[in-house]
Formats: C-alpha cells, structure tokens, sequence
C-alpha cells in the first residue's frame, strides 16, 4: 500500500526543514527534503569592503559563526594571495577544533540522542546497572552510582512535573527504542554534564576569539591578538597554561564522555548501520594548515567516487575543487535553470508552491562535477582513511573495534556508510579533532616560545578584479565561501554550506540530494510515528539556519505528521 | 563564569531582530558594571544557549518579539511565562528556544534561580534592513527597565 507521509518541521534541528517520504511496504520508497527559508547574505555584502567580510558572515547563523568568518577570510586571503603567519595558523585552528568539538557534542546528546534514548525507561533504570556499564566503558570520574541516581531522580521529577518541555515530542516506547534502560540513563546523565563542557569549550573560543559567539581576532592577513609572554591583559603564558588545563579536560570529556557513548549507541542498534547508506560520493576539503604551505594540513580532504567498486580516493587541489562545483536551481525556488559555478552565482528568489514536479525547496542543488554529494564526517573519515591518515586510522580503529564488541557482530568500515556510521563518524573525528587541539597548543605555544610573535600580513587590494575561494571542513562538512573583487569592493558573493550539499533538492536531470536519497529503503514501523526518518536526518546535523533563512512566524511553529 | 548575566538575542542582519544586541551593546557602553555582571551579546544561538545560561544566578535576556503591540512596546517575561511558552517568538532562526534551553537546565540542575526576558516589539525582519525608528526609540526606555531589573536583583539575591 502507497502512503505519503509529510513531515513539516523537523524537530532538533537547527533552522527549518520539511520532509515528505513516500512510503511502499512498510519502507520510504522516494522522498523530498525542503527547506523553508530563504537566505540573503549574498545580498547583503554586495558592494561592501571585502576586509569586513568575515565580520558579517559570521552572523548569518548563530551556531556556526566562528565557520563563518574563518571561511570568509580565507576566501579574502586567497583572492589576494595572502599568506598569514604561523602563530595565526595555530590561532585559528585552536579555535575551529574547539568550536567544533563543543559543536559535536551539542550534536549528539542535546539533537540526536533522544531519537536512541527512551527517557521514560532511563527514568526507571537501575542507577548502579548504570554507572558500572558506564564505568566499563571509560575511566570518567562522574560516572559514579550517586551520580546517576541523581540524574534519575532529576528525570524522574522532570517527568512529573507535567512540563513536558524537551521531552514533548519523542517517541518513547516506540518498537524501534530499544536501548538497555540503565544505558539510557547513563547517557542522558551525561547529557546534563555537558553544559559544563560547552563552558569550558567555549571558554578557549573566547579566550582567543575576544567573544563567543562571534569573534572578533580575524582580520585579512592573520589574526588581531596581542602577545606578550609576560603580560597578563595580552596573549601570554598566564593564558596559555590556562587554556591548556581547558583543553585537557575538554579532551578527557570528548574521549571518555562522547566518544564512549557513541560507540556505546552504535554498538546497540547494529541495524542502523545496514539503513541510510546514501550517495556513493564523498567530498571534504583539506583544513588544520600546519604553519607553512610546505607542511601541508593535518586533515586530508579529496573525494571518494563510485566507493562500491573499489574506493578511490581523489585528494583535490584547491583548483580542481574549484572548477568542480556547481548549483542548480532548477527545483530551488530561485530564478534561473543553468547549473552555474558560485562564482557566478545568483540569488534572485522566485517565489512558488511547493510542487515535487517543479520547486520545493529554498535549498541550491549543489552538485560536484554534476553530482551530489555528501558532506561531513562521515565524508571526512572514508576519505581519511583511504588515504592512509594515520590518525583517521587510528581512532576509526578503536571505534570500530568497541562497536563490534558491544554488538557481539563485526562492524568494519563499509558499514559506516549507513545512518549510525554518520554518528560514529563524528566522535570518530572529534576524538582525533580532540589529539589536534593538544598539537596546535604545542605548536603555538612552541613558536611563540622562539620569539615568533607576527600574527598578520598587511593586505594591499590591487584595484583590478580578482576571485578567491575560502575552505573549511566545518562540522557539518565542506564549506566554501566564494568572493569576486572588483576595485576593493566586493562584486559577488556566494556561501555553500555544508546543509546545501547534504539537503539539496533534486537537480535539473531529477537526481536526488544526499538526504533523500538516504531515506530511501528506510522501513517504518508505524507511520504516524516516523521516528525513523528523523533518525536518519538527523544523522546529517541538519543546521539549516545557514543553508537558507527564516521567514518570520508568529508563535512557534508545532510539527504536524500528516499521512496521507 | 560570572553569577548575573545581561544578554542580548537576535541576529543583526535582520532589521529589528538586532534590538536584543544593540540594547546590551548600548548598556555596556553607559554603565559601569561590576565583576559580578557579564554583558553578552549571544546573537541567535539556538539549543547553544543553554550552555551560555548554565550555572548563572539571575539571568536578564533582551529579545525583540512579535507582537500585536505597536512596535517598539516593551513587555516583560518571567521564568514561568517562558516555560509556558507564552512569550511570542517572533522567528525560527533561533528554534529551538528559550524555553527549551531552560527546560534542558532545569533538568540539569543547572538552571538560573532568577530569569526575566524584556521582549520589545519588532516590525520589520527582513535580511539586510535597517532598524526601524521605533525600535531605536525603545532603547532608553529598556536601560531604564535593565537597570530596574538590576536594582531589584540586588536587593533581593545575596551574591556571595
């Protein structure tokens, strides 16, 4: 029997999606993914200073600022060719690992656990069951029996309380929530530790960015801290040996905390890593640069195509990413049909009714030589691993091998490929994001021991026109910010964010994006509780206030499951 | 982590959306306030507030809303007006919201003891549009209420 399930928004998500599975057989037999917003940024920076770029980027969306501003200087830097000191490398990296590690973190316990942990067992789990599970998992202090006796009892009251807040919208006792109660509870224990966490992470974002959310270091040509080894108010040692002891601990978090629960999730719902495969073409971009252009990055970027044959990966140069990408808008409700490079970009909305046959979507088709693409760690670890990455190696090793055992069924690489391997790709690169931080302290800390303390070349804007790409390997994936100058003044403007590539509607040939082509094979047990497609899109981290943008809507929009 | 925070949302490149940044942005510029009080300007931060909030004694958040009111009205939240969810958010961009990040820190155990929103009415949140004359007319009368909010709290919340 045919069903059409609507699904108008999607809940934990950042920003606002809407999916419309068909359904055949009990299983998602097509799909379409829109976004119902639409963004103006491009607009906005049209004819303004490239130099403050970076500042306005950043306030497109306010969960991923700092990707932002990084992206959009680096595209500044490359139109003009501008390398930036060393000390301004380790800076910058410093503060992309630990805003992406306090990212990932936020990803998994606060917007996708509850789509794995039923909170309604948790509630009534065995806190000791709890803790020594936990314990034999990972060596974390407040893994203890009073610890989670605690958080039972908070949850407990919560439930109670008749304030269903958070917990408003889950699907408890669902046929597909089939976690061991007291693990749940050990993870939703964890769930409240990590706003300590967040804290400290953002604490060394601040520390270096001046603020956060949006720092304020960034300049063209490198960053705008002030060293003083001996100062107290400037960058010093005072601030740095601060900043190591919070790394250390946000590592300690990252690794027994995160890491042990994702594997611990993964290990226990074995079947999601045989739903969600997806396209069968990945894309990162190259990131962390190790302090000259001949050390090369610490992360490898590139592409995997047609990984069912045989896996053959592609490490881009810059220029070769460049010519590769393309947007589409031929289902987009935007004006104009030619897939065109962002460099020529338009943004010109053309204003529609949703119509799978036409448009349905405020999401560009992204496409990498004609294709789509996926995004994202999971894009990030196959292609590391491909590559030879020893640190990719090394912790997709150790995941793999924790799965396998808490499955009792081997778990081996091509199973990343699939819903769960998307979750276990992100603590798989939060782990090594977490060794990274250690690394570039040490750089920074070493450089600037030597009595290297530049941090910033001068830009000098020729008045001719000129064109620059900025990469960054986001959490959510591969983004790229575009800019044509023309006289000092930016010309052209175009952002492709990670959620472009990854929820992209179907292109002008009616291929379809990343995200439906996911939920696609995707069974569901009970269609007025489509707990499963929300399982497999939130695997993506959907952060969709940067992908496209808000309309205004007054009171809060509630989700309707419509079957049809 | 300072006990009191004072803390501006909404996104700047939204016309009225950037009252809640401009408001505290104005505050730190008048006043002097003590290492006890941090002023933020946390843009539109969505389930990430949660962490900025965690573990604070009083929290004071300045948000622009829609609302039947003209714009530039100011109204003022309390913690349980927020978690009944009858504060009229005004978009999506910063969903999931304010409620929810209170309700994850309640369950925590680390919610602020003392939370308060001034909502000021918003007309216009279109990307890349000025601030409208109403709006920058509400500032002064926001200190006023952001001082008021700031006195009483001291009367009322020991701080050591």
């Amino acid at each position: 029997m045919k069903q059409r399930i609507t699904i108008d928004p999607i809940t934990r998500i950042e920003g606002h999606l809407r999916v419309d599975v068909q359904l055949d057989g009990g299983a998602v037999s097509d799909a379409w993914v829109s976004a119902t917003m639409f963004r103006g940024l491009e607009t906005i920076l049209r004819g303004r200073d490239p130099r403050e770029a970076w500042l306005i980027a950043q306030r497109i969306c306010g969960v991923c600022t700092t990707v932002h501003a990084i992206a959009s200087v680096r595209a500044v830097e490359d139109a003009l060719k501008l390398p930036i000191p060393p000390n301004a490398q380790f800076i910058r990296n410093l503060i992309l690992i630990l805003h992406a590690l306090r990212d990932h973190a936020v990803h998994f316990y606060q917007l996708s656990a509850l789509d794995w942990v039923d909170v309604e067992q948790a509630a009534k789990a065995d806190p000791a069951r709890a803790a020594s599970l936990s314990e034999s998992h990972a060596s974390w202090t407040r893994n203890s029996s009073t610890e989670m006796r605690a958080a039972r009892n908070r949850l407990a009251a919560h439930l109670t309380s008749g304030q269903m807040g958070l917990f408003a919208n889950g699907y408890w006792g669902h046929p597909q929530m089939h976690l061991e109660p007291a693990a749940s509870l050990a993870i939703l224990s964890h769930y409240m530790q990590a706003f300590e966490f967040h804290r400290k992470a953002s604490q060394v974002v601040a520390m270096l960015g001046g603020k956060t959310p949006h720092i304020q270091n960034l300049t063209v040509g490198g960053v705008a801290n002030a060293i003083n080894l001996d100062g107290e108010s400037a960058l010093g040692m005072e601030s740095l040996e601060s900043m190591r002891a919070l790394i250390d601990e946000v590592t300690e978090f990252i690794r027994e905390v995160y890491f042990a629960d994702a594997c611990l999730v993964a290990g226990s719902y074995p079947e999601w890593f045989d739903i969600g495969k997806g396209m069968d073409l990945y894309l990162s971009v190259p990131d962390l640069p190790n302090g000259s252009a001949a050390n090369g990055f610490d992360l490898p970027g590139g592409s995997i195509h047609g990984f069912d044959a045989a896996p053959h990966s592609v490490p881009h140069s810059q220029a070769s990413f460049q010519d590769a990408v393309s947007e589409d808008t031929v289902h987009a409700y935007y004006h104009g049909a030619d897939a065109l490079p962002p460099w020529r970009g338009e943004t010109i909305p053309e204003l529609a009714t949703w119509d799978e046959e036409k448009k349905y979507s405020w999401v560009k088709a992204a496409r990498y030589h004609g294709q789509p693409a996926e995004v994202g760690p999971l894009a990030a670890v196959l292609i590391g691993y491909d590559q030879g990455h020893a640190l990719t190696r090394k912790w997709t090793s150790i995941a793999l091998e924790r799965v396998s055992s808490v499955a009792g069924r081997r778990i081996g690489l091509s199973h990343l490929r699939s819903t769960m391997g998307r979750h276990l790709a992100r603590a798989i690169r939060a782990a090594m994001l977490a060794e990274l931080a250690s690394k570039h302290w040490r750089r920074l800390f070493e450089n600037l021991s030597r009595g290297d303390v530049a941090t910033h070349n001068e830009p000098h804007m020729p008045t001719g026109e000129i064109r620059g790409v900025g990469l960054h390997e986001a959490p959510r994936g591969a983004l790229s910010h575009w800019v044509v100058i023309d006289k000092g003044m930016t010309r052209n403007y175009q952002a492709v964010v990670p959620s472009t590539w990854n929820a992209s509607p179907r292109d002008k040939s009616g291929v379809r994006g990343p995200y439906e082509e996911a939920l696609v094979g995707t069974p569901i047990a009970d269609p007025e509780r489509p707990l499963e497609v929300l399982r497999t899109i939130h695997s993506f981290d959907p952060c969709m206030a940067c992908a496209c943008h808000a309309f205004d809507a007054a009171g809060r929009p509630i989700t309707t499951v419509k079957v049809l | 982590m300072k006990p009191i925070l004072i803390a501006g949302i909404g996104n700047v490149l939204r016309g009225d959306d950037g009252f809640g940044p401009l408001a505290v942005q104005t505050l730190a510029a008048r006043h002097n306030f003590g290492p006890e009080i941090e002023i933020a300007d946390l843009g539109t931060p969505g389930l990430e507030l949660a962490g900025f909030l965690s573990c604070r004694r009083a929290v004071l958040l300045i948000d622009c809303i829609c609302a039947e009111e003209p714009a530039g009205t100011t109204r003022i939240f309390n913690r349980e007006d927020i978690l009944a969810q009858q504060v009229p958010a005004r978009s999506g961009s910063h969903e999931p919201s304010i409620a929810e990040a209170l309700f994850a820190l309640q369950l925590a155990g680390c919610a602020p003891a003392i939370v308060t929103l001034i909502g000021v009415a918003g007309h216009s949140f279109k990307f890349g549009d000025a601030m409208s004359d109403a709006l920058l007319r509400a500032v002064d009368p926001t200190m006023e209420l952001a001082c008021d909010w700031l006195a009483q709290l001291k009367d009322t919340l020991p701080l050591n």
